[in-house]
C-alpha cells in the first residue's frame, strides 16, 4: 500500500450535522492492501447497520456510525466509555471502483472492501523460457 | 496508572508498530482526560491495574440499581466463545483473547490499530453478588454482564423496635 493510502484524511469528508451534539470518536482500524482491493476493518461496537454510512468521494473513503446512547440503567458507578458517534476518513486515491465497494457489520466490526479498478490491479507477469 | 501500551503483540512493520502505539496513546489520553474532568472516581487506586502483565484491558461501564449490578465492556471482533466471565465474591473477571488481524487473514495487513492478544480485567464490584445469578450476553461487539447482589449484601430496611 502506498503511504498516502494509509494516511487518515486531514479533515472528514463531510462535516458533522447540526443535530450531532455528542462527541465524535475515531474508531480503531486495521487496514490491508490485499492487491485486488483494500480492506478496512473498523471497531464500531454497539452500532446498528442502518446507523452506519460509508461513502467514497474524490478518492476519500469516509465512514460515519451513529451509536445509540450507551448509558446503563441505574446509578453509574464507573463510566469509562464516552457517548458519541464514530467518524473517520481515509484518502485512498482514485484507483478504486466506487460502484463495487461493499461493507458488512458483524460482532461490532465494520468491514469495508474497496476493490481496485481492473486496470490498476497488480498483475503477475509470467516469464517464459526462451 | 501507566501510559505504557497494554499490548505486546504488534505488527512487525516499523510503521505499523508506531502507528498502533500512537493509536493506543490517543485512546488512553482521551480516556484520561474524560475521566479527569467528569469522573473523579477514575483515579481510585486499584481500578486500572491489569491483572496479568502484557495483557490489554478492556474499558468498562458499571452501574448499580436495586438488587442488580450491570457491567458493559466493548469487545469488538471477538468470538463470544473466546470470552470468559467469572465471578468470585465481590469481584468480576472478564478475560479472553482476540486474534490480531495479521494472524487471522494473512499478509497485506500494514496497519493494525485494534487491540489484539490476551486481555483480562478484574473488576471490583460495589457489593457481593450471587454467583448463580449472573448472565452474560454478547451482541454487536458489546459484552453485557448482569449480576444479582447476594441476599446478605442487599440493603434491607431494619425496623426500629420499641419496648
Amino acid at each position: 500500500m502506498t503511504t498516502s493510502a494509509m494516511k487518515t484524511a486531514e479533515r472528514p469528508a463531510a462535516a458533522p450535522t447540526e443535530a450531532e451534539t455528542t462527541l465524535t470518536y475515531q474508531p480503531n482500524v486495521d487496514i490491508c492492501d490485499c492487491g485486488r482491493e483494500v480492506l478496512i476493518v473498523a471497531d464500531i461496537p454497539g452500532a446498528h447497520t442502518d446507523g452506519i454510512d460509508v461513502s467514497f468521494e474524490d478518492g476519500v473513503l469516509s465512514l460515519h456510525a451513529r451509536v445509540p446512547a450507551r448509558e446503563l440503567p441505574g446509578r453509574a458507578v464507573r463510566q469509562e466509555y464516552g457517548i458519541g458517534s464514530y467518524r473517520r476518513s481515509f484518502r485512498l486515491g482514485d484507483d478504486f471502483d466506487a460502484s463495487q465497494i461493499t461493507a458488512s457489520y458483524r460482532h461490532g466490526l465494520l468491514t469495508i472492501h474497496v476493490p481496485r479498478l481492473p486496470a490498476v490491479r497488480p498483475r503477475k507477469v509470467e516469464v517464459r523460457a526462451g | 496508572m501507566s501510559l505504557i501500551p497494554f499490548r505486546t503483540k504488534r505488527s512487525s512493520g516499523m510503521e505499523g508498530g508506531n502507528l498502533t502505539t500512537l493509536a493506543d496513546f490517543r485512546h488512553e489520553m482521551n480516556r484520561l482526560f474524560e475521566g479527569f474532568f467528569s469522573r473523579p472516581t477514575a483515579f481510585v487506586p486499584g481500578w486500572l491495574e491489569p491483572t496479568e502483565p502484557g495483557q490489554w484491558m478492556p474499558a468498562i461501564d458499571l452501574s448499580e440499581s436495586g438488587t442488580q449490578i450491570r457491567v458493559r465492556a466493548e469487545l469488538p471482533g471477538i468470538d463470544p466463545k473466546d470470552v470468559d466471565v467469572s465471578v468470585s465474591g465481590d469481584r468480576l473477571m472478564i478475560s479472553g483473547e482476540k486474534k490480531s488481524c495479521t494472524e487471522e487473514s494473512g499478509e497485506g495487513w500494514s496497519h493494525c490499530e485494534s487491540h489484539s492478544g490476551a486481555f483480562s480485567r478484574a473488576i471490583p464490584l460495589p457489593e457481593s453478588v450471587d454467583p448463580a445469578k449472573v448472565t452474560a450476553r454478547y451482541d454487536k461487539g458489546v459484552l453485557m454482564v448482569e449480576l444479582t447482589k447476594s441476599p446478605s449484601s442487599t440493603s434491607r430496611k431494619v425496623p426500629v423496635l420499641t419496648k
